[in-house]
């Protein structure tokens, strides 16, 4: 059992550091978005 | 229900409770009860605050707000990412590193005592309010469907959820979600397949999503922005980011699975797989809910989707009229519908809009008639009607479990902060053993005031849902904004930002009885009061800033 007073803290697994990771959630977020714009857009009455 | 369903119906209800409880063994020190030994995997700690949000109303209401709003409410998990990455770089490290149980008992770390008992309280109000509903709703709508009385129904789900999380605690209710959330999204596809391959041979699936978006199904996006409204894309990007950090930031019930993390990076793992994954996965649900729609266009629906109202119907003098101009409204959509498969011209566009609003005004006389609003059972209809046998007992059981997942996270988080921030305090000196007991007592009270809570109020509370819904906007402000301060504003002290709450619970107050700006923004106004409120106190009175400061992220 990992001692819960002996925290540690790790690299991400991708990209290598977390804000790298940060920033392509939110290039990801804004992706989805732009998607989701163009299928409303697209199948609008 | 057939035997094939009803057997498929308890196999899984047998094996997730008896998959929980094995998984729940050896929780028998405070640590491993309440945070797990801290050995949770990300995916595991993922997936489970999946499964908390995943609710059996997800199923029930959701895929009905597809099949008669539309897919907009999707822009209201637009704000998830940017929270889950706020909190992930914030909120993570803080809670780890101050080694805490519950996010309130950080609080009487940074400031003090009353600070800590005054978040302490907002919690058990308002989450006890939630676990409360959270039993009763899809007890009401289950109990309809498989023909159990309502109180049997919420005693059966109510009685299992504490059976595996007074012996497993944390552990039990969290892989217990990791089972739960692979049938829940097996199911989901299952039953978007069969509403596209049960259309008729000549609507093809891009016939279907043609004919959904000229229904005005399709509205994914709305980038107009109103105050009033409920989704767009602001109050989605705004509104709902300060939500989702309040939610996942402050509320015990989400802590807590992120607090079981073996490592700071495992937990932000965890929050940012929901990130990632969250809104395709209510997209999906909400365009089942629209396929659904679609599929009622070729497949003639019931007068009103509730079973003992449609019976109570056939009775009545009225029916027969009902029902003949519900067949010559649903004759008339569907030829336009096909006239917008083959060409999609405003014609077509104009019969089928008004062939809809009649289709609509006859089914709000049959739904008046009737006493019963019908839109919960949307979903539940079209699958015990629907789907093949066995399908349908493993899909109801999956909505019966979602529901019980969500209750064991809460009942266990509501058990965790009774006993962490006030029996621990009232009794210091409690030893490991004394605390595991009081935790397991913690966890069947709350259960058992969840299941009496439903049994009483549970019947003929439709809009008190949506009012408890919002109840938590009324209070997650303040508490993000106390939580804020905490974390950054380090020259803040407990008798400022205990005011501030305060003042920042009257002003969403005041807002919400002089404006009729949406919800979402109540979140917004706490925050914001409570930052600005706390802040000129301290300035202005001078206060001294007790308590640690802030740990650095």
């Amino acid at each position: 059992m990992t001692d819960p007073h002996n925290i540690p803290d790790e690299p991400p697994p991708l990209l290598r550091t977390w804000p790298q990771v940060y920033v392509s959630i939110l290039v990801y977020l804004a992706g989805v978005i732009t998607l989701f714009y163009v299928f409303t857009k697209a199948f609008a009455p | 229900m057939t035997a094939i369903d009803w057997a498929v119906l308890f196999a899984w209800l047998i094996f997730l409770v008896s998959y929980g409880l094995w998984r729940g063994r050896g929780s028998d020190t405070a640590n491993q009860f309440l945070l797990a030994g801290k050995t949770m995997p990300w995916y595991a700690m993922g997936l489970s605050i999946m499964a908390t949000q995943a609710t059996a109303i997800t199923f029930i209401s959701t895929t009905a707000q597809g099949y008669s709003d539309g897919m907009r409410f999707v822009q209201f998990y637009f704000g998830l990412p940017i929270a889950m990455v706020i909190l992930s770089a914030t909120a993570v490290p803080i809670f780890h590193r101050a080694k805490v149980y519950t996010a309130y008992e950080y609080l009487e770390q940074r400031f003090d005592s009353k600070t800590r008992s005054l978040v302490t309280a907002i919690f058990l109000i308002e989450r006890g309010l939630g676990a409360g509903v959270a039993l009763a709703a899809p007890a009401i709508a289950l109990s309809v469907i498989l023909g159990w009385p309502f109180r049997l129904t919420a005693v059966v789900m109510g009685t299992l959820v504490i059976l595996y999380t007074t012996t497993g605690g944390i552990k039990a209710v969290t892989w217990a979600d990791v089972q739960q959330m692979a049938v829940i999204t097996a199911s989901l596809l299952l039953a978007a397949i069969i509403a596209v391959n049960m259309l008729p041979s000549d609507i093809s699936f891009l016939d279907a999503v043609r004919i959904a978006g000229a229904a005005g199904k399709l509205n994914v996006v709305e980038t107009q922005f109103n105050w009033n409204d409920r989704y767009n894309l602001w109050s989605g990007l705004i509104g709902a980011s300060f939500l989702f950090l309040a939610y996942f930031g402050t509320d015990q019930s989400q802590v807590q699975r992120y607090l079981t993390g073996r490592s700071i990076g495992q937990s932000r793992l965890s929050l940012l797989f929901n990130a990632v994954a969250k809104v395709p996965m209510q997209f999906g649900i909400l365009f089942i809910g629209a396929m659904v729609f679609v599929f009622f266009i070729f497949i003639r629906p019931p007068l009103t989707f509730h079973p003992r109202a449609e019976k109570q119907l056939e009775s009545r003098a009225e029916y027969s009229q009902l029902q003949s101009r519900y067949n010559e409204a649903f004759e008339r959509r569907q030829s336009a519908a096909r006239a917008i498969k083959s060409g999609h011209d405003a014609a077509s566009l104009a019969e089928f809009r008004s062939s809809q609003k009649q289709l609509d005004s006859v089914h709000a006389d049959a739904v008046k008639l009737s006493g019963e609003p019908d839109t919960n059972y949307i979903f539940l209809s079209f699958v015990t009607r629907y789907l093949p046998r066995g399908v349908i007992g493993l899909v109801l059981g999956v909505i019966f479990t979602a529901a019980m997942s969500a209750i064991s996270g809460e009942i266990n988080s509501l058990a965790t902060v009774t006993v962490i921030d006030i029996y621990r305090r009232l009794k210091p000196g409690a030893t490991d053993r004394q605390t595991v007991f009081a935790s397991r007592l913690g966890t069947v009270f709350w259960g058992a005031y969840a299941i009496a809570f439903s049994a009483l109020f549970g019947q003929g509370f439709g809009t008190l849902i949506e009012a408890v819904n919002q109840v938590g906007s009324f209070f997650y402000g303040p508490m993000l904004g106390v939580f804020f301060i905490a974390f950054f504003v380090k020259r803040v002290g407990g008798t400022a930002v205990f005011v501030g709450a305060i003042a920042g619970e009257l002003a969403i107050i005041a807002v919400s009885r002089t404006t009729h700006i949406a919800y979402l923004w109540y979140n917004v106004v706490g925050a914001v009061a409570v930052i600005a409120i706390a802040t000129a106190i301290q300035r202005g009175a001078g206060f001294s800033p007790r308590g640690a400061s802030a740990p650095q992220p």
